[in-house]
């Protein structure tokens, strides 16, 4: 079987920060090793990376996540049919319903007499999906029996049909259609630090600019957690899997690339304005695999110390060469291909690995690769 | 009958016998519902397959290194597309899962020889991506450790400890228990019950079955070991008894 995984390592360092944060405020955590570490969730990893998608996709290739689809689909039955203006949004009630999911008709109060009825919970459909769905409340719509008519048309295969990129990537849950859930493509771990963290505290004041007394004291006073690390970052995308969901070898490539893309460059929000972390990786792996997955994250399991010669970038670059070559060495896993993007001298162990790209170049060869061997396949 | 083994071990794992809604918690040790359907998705099957042959394995567990609890706090928001085009994100319940950190187990299958092939052969090359318990916690390192023909009690006794070098050198006996969690023989007393055995994973009518275990312990050897291991504590021999 013609297999094909695309693996994402990446290191990257993040000044002092309070990227992800949990209910205490505090930088989230996690103890690898026998020693506390910084910790970024996937979850809010994958958002920033689907916010990330808008600057790298066509919106017709997205999807919505919205409790408010009635409304949604309303409005494109309007705009391609003015005619059923009036009744759009029944019939767009009538077509979701037909889909399986269930919407509640709105509680009809007086401010807000036009309230259209919404799904119990968040539906994710893409664009294409929408306007099929549309079509076939249009056509519909002339029936006796509407609900029969959209029956016929088979609208649940529609809304299981020309998913999104980020459906096809991150996956769907339809609580009570579990038939029409989809599977996600792409697989993001939690972001954990090559070294040992431990939680430092920011005391503030903060001065009112318009009380002039001599002894004033502060406005305000209180801390802030943060922390700064250097983060190994793993995600792998199944590109068989995609393909499945994308039912497109033309999109599967493009979904591919955006996912690298947007994954490396992208930086979840938080505290973002007080400590304005942006950073790009200082090395980014990209390995094609043709057999399973494999997370490096045990290259950092010891954690790594800051070297005399050398800092925690240059000892976590080549922690993770040799966990690459070990593996390779004692299970005979070797990829089919490897694509660096680093910056500075200590990364330079990583060109042991791959071929030393600059990241356009390597989202432009993993692309060709990935069609290749879609092409092949089928 | 023949075994195949596989090591689990990574930053993060979670492993739920009864996990519901907005609260997410984790077993001390992989439960066979997780291993199971783990491998199911190795060869393979969708959630609404039968999976037939999976549940004629027996099912043991070493825990070769606890870890610790995490307590994860999760937020989720929705995005919702203004008019104009631009994003607008709304908060919505917030929830909290439970994970192992830092934890590694080896896990036992034991089966016909053909079908513990064949699951060797899935998770080397399986056909949806593994995860130890969640999606977001990948495996580090390769899983499968490989197909032999002995019985799943030897190799739970007889496996290499497999804790990293830091917590073997921590151990300073030559010797040290590890705790086992394995199915019960039918004619086993002293037994649990956990609600385990996979019936279907149909997301439409998922269903587990009581599962008969038998919590042991056993010895394996330190190779970072220096001291003899601590003699029985007997009080009894002070009085002469």
């Amino acid at each position: 079987m013609n297999r094909t995984l695309i693996d994402i390592h990446i290191l990257q360092t993040v000044p002092p920060s309070n990227i992800n944060r949990d209910d205490t405020g505090a930088p989230k955590s996690a103890v690898y090793g026998g020693v506390r570490r910084a910790r970024v969730s996937s979850q809010a990893w994958k958002r920033a990376t689907r916010v990330a998608f808008d600057d790298h996709l066509d919106r017709s290739e997205l999807g919505v996540r919205t409790k408010r689809i009635v409304e949604l689909l309303a409005t494109m039955i309007a705009e391609q049919s003015p005619d059923l203006a009036d009744r759009a949004n029944d019939l767009a009630a009538e077509t979701i319903r037909a889909v399986g999911i269930d919407v509640k008709a709105p509680k009809k109060t007086g401010a807000d007499k036009k309230a259209v009825a919404e799904a119990g919970y968040l539906v994710f459909l893409s664009r294409r999906q929408i306007q099929n769905l549309a079509a076939a409340a249009i056509d519909a719509a002339d029936a006796e029996d509407v609900p029969k008519a959209l029956k016929a048309a088979k609208v649940k295969d529609l809304a299981d049909r020309d998913h999104s990129v980020d459906v096809a990537l991150f996956g769907r849950m339809v609580a009570d259609q579990a038939d029409i859930n989809v599977d996600a493509a792409a697989q993001v771990a939690h972001a954990i630090s090559v070294h040992p963290v431990e939680t430092e505290f920011d005391y503030f004041t903060a001065v009112d600019d318009l009380n002039s007394d001599e002894e004033t004291g502060a406005g305000m006073i209180g801390t802030v957690e943060f922390n700064s690390s250097t983060l190994y970052r793993y995600a792998t995308v199944d590109v068989n899997r995609l393909a499945d969901n994308l039912g497109d070898n033309a999109a599967t490539q493009r979904a591919v690339q955006a996912f690298v893309e947007a994954f490396v460059r992208s930086m979840p929000t938080g505290k973002q304005n007080t400590f304005a972390n942006r950073t790009l990786p200082e090395a980014v792996v990209v390995q094609l695999r043709d057999r399973q997955p494999i997370n490096l994250v045990g290259a950092f399991e010891n954690p790594v110390r800051e070297l005399e010669k050398g800092g925690r970038v240059k000892a976590a670059a080549e922690a993770l060469r040799d966990e690459a070559r070990e593996i390779e060495r004692a299970y005979g896993e070797q990829p089919v291909t490897t694509w660096v993007t680093r910056v500075g001298t200590d990364t330079a162990s990583l060109d042991d690995l791959g071929e030393n790209v600059a990241l356009h170049d390597l989202l432009t060869a993993v692309g060709i690769l990935v069609g290749t061997r879609l092409e092949e396949q089928s | 009958m023949s075994v195949v083994a596989l090591r689990l071990a990574g930053p993060l794992q979670a492993w739920g016998s009864g996990s519901r809604f907005v609260r997410r918690s984790t077993d001390i040790a992989p439960t066979k519902s997780g291993i199971i359907g783990m491998i199911a998705a190795a060869r393979g099957l969708r959630r609404t397959d039968p999976l037939e042959k999976l549940l004629d394995l027996s099912f043991g567990v070493r825990i070769d290194q606890p870890g610790q609890l995490l307590r994860d706090f999760q937020t989720a928001q929705r995005p919702r597309r203004d008019r104009n085009g631009d994003l607008d994100w709304q908060s919505l319940p917030l929830s909290t899962r439970y994970y192992l950190t830092d934890a590694t187990f080896l896990a036992v299958l034991e089966g016909e020889r053909a079908l513990v092939e064949g699951i060797d052969e899935a998770v080397r090359a399986p056909h949806f991506p593994l995860y130890l318990g969640r999606r977001s916690c990948p495996p580090a390192g390769p899983v499968v450790l490989g197909v032999s023909d002995q019985s799943l009690h030897d190799v739970l006794e007889t496996w290499p400890w497999l804790a990293s070098s830091r917590v073997q050198k921590q151990h300073r006996e030559r010797v040290v228990r590890l705790a086992t969690i394995r199915d019960a023989a039918p004619d086993e007393t002293a037994v649990e019950s956990i609600r385990d055995t996979p019936v279907s994973f149909d997301p439409n009518h998922r269903d587990y079955a009581w599962r008969s275990v038998v919590r042991d312990t056993v010895e394996v050897p330190n190779p970072h070991g220096v001291s003899d291991p601590a003699p029985e504590h007997d009080p009894m021999t002070v009085l002469g008894g």
